[in-house]
């Protein structure tokens, strides 16, 4: 297992090289930079030539590229050219709040998806697995944004039971975890179905029908047990579209997460934070990975890795 | 006391089975049309490409004529689901915005699975280096959360319904790889395909005749569940301000300008967003119907 | 195994049960203000990124509220503008213009409690003009004599400058500029503390304990994209502050603030991010008293691009600035919130000339013009914006349409910001429409700013009428006010009406909403969305 998990993680430095390449590329390659961004309307030629060159800004691409990676390998992520911070600093302070938003939201996505799994399934083309299914369908059919001004609307302004934005307290977070987890409760809610209808199916199951056990019991104890297994890895494979997810949640709640921190970071062609900001993102869905498939191990011993 | 319903539960079909056309079609005919939300779905999206070829005919008034005068008029005889800032019929800018939705979620998936299953194919059937590499590529778009990476890359052409397109392949085709890869190394370990290579059939000819056939069945969920993925995306897209471009009636872009007036006039931005909740939700029963109905095909 | 499934599943159930009943149990409680602290409540679209006013042109709403300058411009009545006494409480001009005396206010304290001195002056200007700090506000400074090597590295300190005594300085420029008291007035011209300043270094303006000015808040708490918090500085040499502390929040969607707005949560909101809005408030009953507006000493225009065929026809500019009904425009787009504009200047500027004939709307005389000009049948032509501009988008819908009747197909191509101010500073964007406020009152800020030779190429316009030109550099010097005034009155009539070199669209009101308890409240003299809030009141 030790030498598995190495084994991935030396895979995955390529992996996070080439996105941190392949980003610094295509946004130096369009017209641009950090400081006409900064100037914007108060445009003055000889000003922005004077702060370019002392920023660094007209040295080849690749020094600047090998400068940050030198920098990052001494674990210095150097300071972000609009906001003037230290860019591990901005990333640690966004970060945990990213993190309670998606947590928040895989909750909900489980609470909304694994019942719903559940009983379309056992209610295969019934009106009640229609409806379910529906249910958590909606969540994804509707534009992030949209479903969350309508949320705000109802339940922030006309309802008066949550804050419509921000970020100072539990009761901030609920909202924006309904909108995100909704719209990837149906993917949980098809895995569940999927999978726990593929194990009624198998011979075990049909003997403890036979033996005469009921049928609840047939379903929680023996089929739910094994139908989980994929339902539960499946978590940590989803962070990358919870994340992708998060950046419109947060920018729409207000919420100052990592998403809102890239955004802004392309936007204002902030190469410092946005190499830092991705690098850590990308990290953090190959580790999600990697914990998913070692999970998975864990839980079905059929399942070994060399 | 939940009750389970043996008899609807096909019996499994053997894997090994080669396909034939009629059987296979009825098969998946029988099994599709007892789902009423996938025959529902199926239904919806015919009657969308229906509008979408007929929007000319259909539609009661130029998307594009502006008329400032007759701004936010609300639904009434003449403008039944009203206008909006420039005087537009919004109903004719959906029915038009069908035709572009459709494009939207259909070219980016065609291309991107053509992309992933091409590379797919040859990664599995290879193997080894090739192999690597192209899976290391697929881990680097997989890792990357898709709608920053299709943001950085509208970023870097411009915003416009072409580089849509570009941006959704680049983001869509590493999924469909993965699954190609899966499908293509367990049917690369059949006696029938290993026959073929011991008698000399050449390898692209194997890969065509032999594996992508059998890649079908997930690559037909796939694109059913790509296509309002694709809408999805391009509707975020133009939330971010790098969708299509104005005036082209994408629903996306209705409702992300609409948005602005969902209060003082909610048409504006209701019925593209209930368009587009309704194209979505029925790819997605449609999908979710196939998918069962597919079911046994799709075992590696 | 199953036992623990099960169990998984019930607790996070319950999780999400106890989540929504202590969420909704709680939703007061954090909004309840310390006792009878005075909050003022605002919302930012966009976090400012720094507090330190030399590395910023834009994001002013700390440094107006923070730090204070050797001169103020402040609002006499709406549009309205004077020049009074701030940390310098006198000056004298030398006559012929070059040599500027300041003396300082004594016994002001900065928030650390150091006081002022001439020499924190010549820090804070120095600072800027050094280029290790990399300041992008250097215009506002660069007439002083021996800037220019300064800021070219040549030099270690700015040889213009020099400390008389604790509380005397004197300044020397080049040459006469006759509105450099008004450049001071600026932002840019904020005064900072030399010990606490060089003490900070590169986290001055970032870390708010770090941050000291003189001024009438403090910055107290910054969550980068959550809020910025000012509180009342109680030694304040004009006196303390009636609010104790201005929240602002970061809120990057309008319409979330508009929300926000209507439930409380925010004191007042800024009609500039969602004009789509005014309609509803001017009718409210709720509301209709409770608006604030103010002129803006801006102009809202169309660029033109001379370099970009078909435009280097004189005629061609001309139909255009014919070919839009702008009455039309501003009130269906704008509701009626402003006046139409006939120049360059705007109301309220010094030498703004009222007497402009305009451009009446007239699609036959464009027509006309573009037949002479040999395109009877219009041309493609491009209009670029950046890509999350909503209001600048259904600005150029509308002209779309405008044009097409005069048949011209237009293509409204969306840019990123960064990729869009990169092609405008090569001077190859095709046409653009936005706004220029006053950053001080002189026709210098406007007139200079758009269509002196290398601005003109930064900006796109790629003017090239020699004759304008060399009269803008030598308007700069001159010293009797009446005169530059006639002179660039003469110049601004050339540009917009002869060389067709600018398309004036509106100088529009802006507009604010505020809660009911929120006294006082006066939007700024130029215009701007940030403004200094030490006068405002709040009375429960």
């Amino acid at each position: 297992m030790g030498r598995y998990i190495l084994k991935r993680i030396l895979v995955s430095i390529p992996v996070v090289i080439g996105i941190t390449i392949i980003t610094f590329y295509l946004l130096n390659v369009v017209p641009g930079d950090p400081v006409v961004l900064m100037m914007k309307e108060h445009i003055s030629p000889d000003v922005l030539e004077r702060v370019k060159a002392e920023m660094n800004l007209n040295d080849p691409l690749y020094v600047r590229y090998m400068k940050f990676i030198w920098g990052a390998l001494h674990g210095d992520l150097g300071r972000s050219y609009k906001l003037k911070r230290d860019v591990a600093d901005l990333i640690v302070e966004a970060f945990p709040n990213t993190i309670i938003l998606s947590f928040s939201a895989i909750i909900i996505a489980w609470g909304i998806g694994i019942p719903a799994g559940i009983i379309s399934a056992v209610k295969q083309y019934s009106f009640i697995d229609n409806f379910f299914m529906g249910f958590t369908l909606l969540g994804v059919s509707m534009p992030i944004f949209w479903s969350a001004i309508i949320m705000q609307y109802i339940f922030g302004l006309k309802l008066n039971l949550l804050p419509i934005s921000g970020f100072s307290g539990p009761e901030y977070i609920i909202m924006p975890a309904i909108v995100l987890g909704w719209s990837s409760a149906a993917s949980i809610a098809r895995l569940t179905r999927s999978s726990l209808l593929e194990v009624i199916r198998t011979d075990y199951i049909r003997t403890a029908r036979a033996k005469g056990l009921m049928e609840k019991q047939v379903v929680f104890y023996h089929a739910l047990k094994n139908s989980m297994l994929p339902v539960v890895t499946v978590m940590a494979i989803q962070v990358a579209s919870l994340l992708s997810g998060a950046v419109i949640t947060e920018s729409v709640f207000g919420i100052p997460g990592i998403g809102r921190v890239c955004v802004n970071a392309i936007q204002n062609r902030d190469m410092p934070l946005l190499q830092g900001s991705v690098m850590f993102t990308v990290g953090l869905v190959i580790i999600g990975n990697l914990v998913a498939d070692i999970a998975y191990s864990y839980l079905d011993p059929r399942i070994k890795y060399d | 006391m939940i009750e389970l319903n043996r008899n609807k539960f096909p019996e499994q079909i053997d894997e090994e089975m080669e396909l034939q056309g009629t059987t296979f079609i009825k098969e998946v005919w029988y099994r599709f049309k007892k789902n009423r939300m996938a025959m529902v779905g199926a239904v919806i999206v015919i009657l969308m490409i229906c509008i979408a070829f007929l929007a000319s005919q259909i539609a009661p008034h130029d998307p594009y004529e502006v008329d400032l005068t007759n701004q936010f008029s609300p639904p009434n005889s003449k403008y039944l689901l009203g206008t909006d800032i420039y005087g537009r019929d919004v109903l004719s800018r959906i029915i038009y915005g069908t035709r572009i939705s459709l494009v939207i979620g259909l070219i980016p998936t065609l291309i991107s699975m053509a992309i992933g299953s091409v590379l797919g194919i040859i990664s599995g059937y290879y193997g080894g280096k090739v192999d690597s590499i192209i899976m290391r590529l697929a881990d680097m778009v997989m890792a990357f959360p898709s709608l920053l990476l299709a943001m950085v890359v509208m970023y870097t052409l411009g915003a416009s319904l072409y580089n849509i397109f570009i941006a959704l392949s680049i983001v869509g085709w590493a999924g469909t790889a993965r699954v190609v890869r899966a499908q293509t190394l367990s049917i690369k370990e059949k006696e029938y395909v290993e026959a073929a290579r011991a008698i000399g059939v050449k390898n692209w000819v194997i890969m065509l005749r032999h594996i992508f056939p059998n890649c079908m069945a997930p690559l037909l969920v796939m694109l059913t569940m790509g296509i309002p993925g694709a809408i999805m995306s391009e509707a975020s897209l133009s939330f971010l301000g790098v969708g299509a471009r104005p005036p082209t009636p994408s629903w996306g872009l209705m409702i992300s300008n609409g948005k602005e007036y969902l209060f003082s006039a909610p048409w504006v931005a209701i019925s593209p967003g209930f368009s587009i909740l309704i194209i979505v939700l029925a790819f997605n029963f449609l999908g979710d119907g196939l998918r069962d109905a597919l079911d046994p095909y799709m075992k590696q | 195994m199953f036992v623990r499934n099960k169990w998984m599943v019930t607790l996070l159930v319950a999780l999400l049960v106890v989540t929504l009943i202590t969420g909704c149990g709680s939703k007061s409680a954090s909004k309840t203000p310390e006792s009878g602290e005075k909050i003022l409540t605002i919302a930012a679209i966009t976090d400012p990124g720094t507090g330190d006013v030399q590395l910023t042109t834009e994001e002013y709403l700390i440094p107006l509220n923070i730090y204070d300058r050797l001169v103020e411009a402040v609002t006499t009545e709406p549009g309205k503008s004077e020049l009074v006494p701030g940390l310098a409480e006198k000056w004298e001009i030398s006559p012929d213009g070059k040599v500027y005396t300041f003396y300082i206010r004594k016994g002001v304290k900065f928030h650390n409690g150091e006081e002022l001195k001439a020499d924190d002056v010549l820090y804070t200007f120095d600072r800027m003009l050094d280029p290790k700090t990399k300041a992008l506000n250097t215009d506002f400074l660069d007439m002083i004599d021996g800037a220019k090597e300064r800021m070219e590295g040549q030099a270690d300190s700015t040889r213009g400058m020099k400390v008389i005594d604790d509380y005397t300085i004197e300044i020397t420029l080049v040459e006469p500029f006759a509105p450099f008291i008004a450049c001071l007035s600026t932002p840019a011209g904020s005064i900072y503390n030399r010990k606490a300043t060089e003490t900070a270094g590169l986290d001055f303006g970032v870390k708010p304990e770090l941050t000291i000015g003189t001024g009438p808040f403090m910055l107290t708490d910054w969550t980068y994209n959550d809020q910025v918090i000012l509180s009342a500085n109680p030694d304040y040499f004009r006196g303390k502050p009636d609010i104790d502390k201005i929240v602002t929040k970061i809120i990057p969607d309008a319409e979330t603030q508009r929300m926000m707005f209507e439930k409380g949560e925010l004191d007042a909101f800024d009609c500039d991010n969602a004009r789509s809005q005014i309609p509803y408030f001017l009718k409210s009953e709720k509301w209709k008293d409770h608006i604030v507006s103010g002129p803006r000493v801006g102009t809202y225009y169309y660029h033109i691009n001379q370099a970009v065929k078909p435009f280097d026809d004189v005629r061609v500019r001309r139909a255009v600035q014919y070919a839009l009904d702008r009455q039309l425009l501003l009130d269906t787009l704008y509701y009626g919130t402003g006046t139409i504009a006939k120049g360059i200047m705007a109301p309220g500027l010094a030498g703004y000339n009222p007497d402009l004939p305009g451009f009446p709307y007239n699609k036959e005389k464009a027509k006309t013009l573009l037949t002479e000009a040999g395109y009877p049948d219009g041309f493609q032509m491009q209009i670029t914006q950046t890509v999350d501009s909503p209001s600048t988008l259904k600005l150029n819908e509308a002209v779309q349409a405008m044009l097409a009747e005069i048949g011209i197909k237009v293509e409204i191509v969306q840019m990123d910001e960064a990729a869009w101010f990169g092609t405008r500073r090569e001077g190859k964007l095709p046409m653009y429409h936005t706004n220029w406020s006053a950053d001080f009152n002189d026709p210098d800020n406007f007139i200079y700013t758009f269509f002196a030779t290398k601005n003109s190429v930064a900006r796109s316009f790629n003017y090239g009428n020699k004759h304008v030109q060399a009269e803008l550099e030598r308007a700069r010097t001159m010293i009797v006010p009446e005169e530059r005034y006639a002179l660039y009155r003469e110049l601004e009539e050339t540009i917009v009406y002869e060389d067709a070199a600018w398309i004036p669209l509106f100088h529009l009101n802006h507009l604010f909403v505020v809660q009911p308890r929120v006294k006082n409240f006066k939007v700024s003299w130029n215009g701007w969305s940030n403004m200094p809030y030490y006068e405002v009141r709040i009375e429960e």
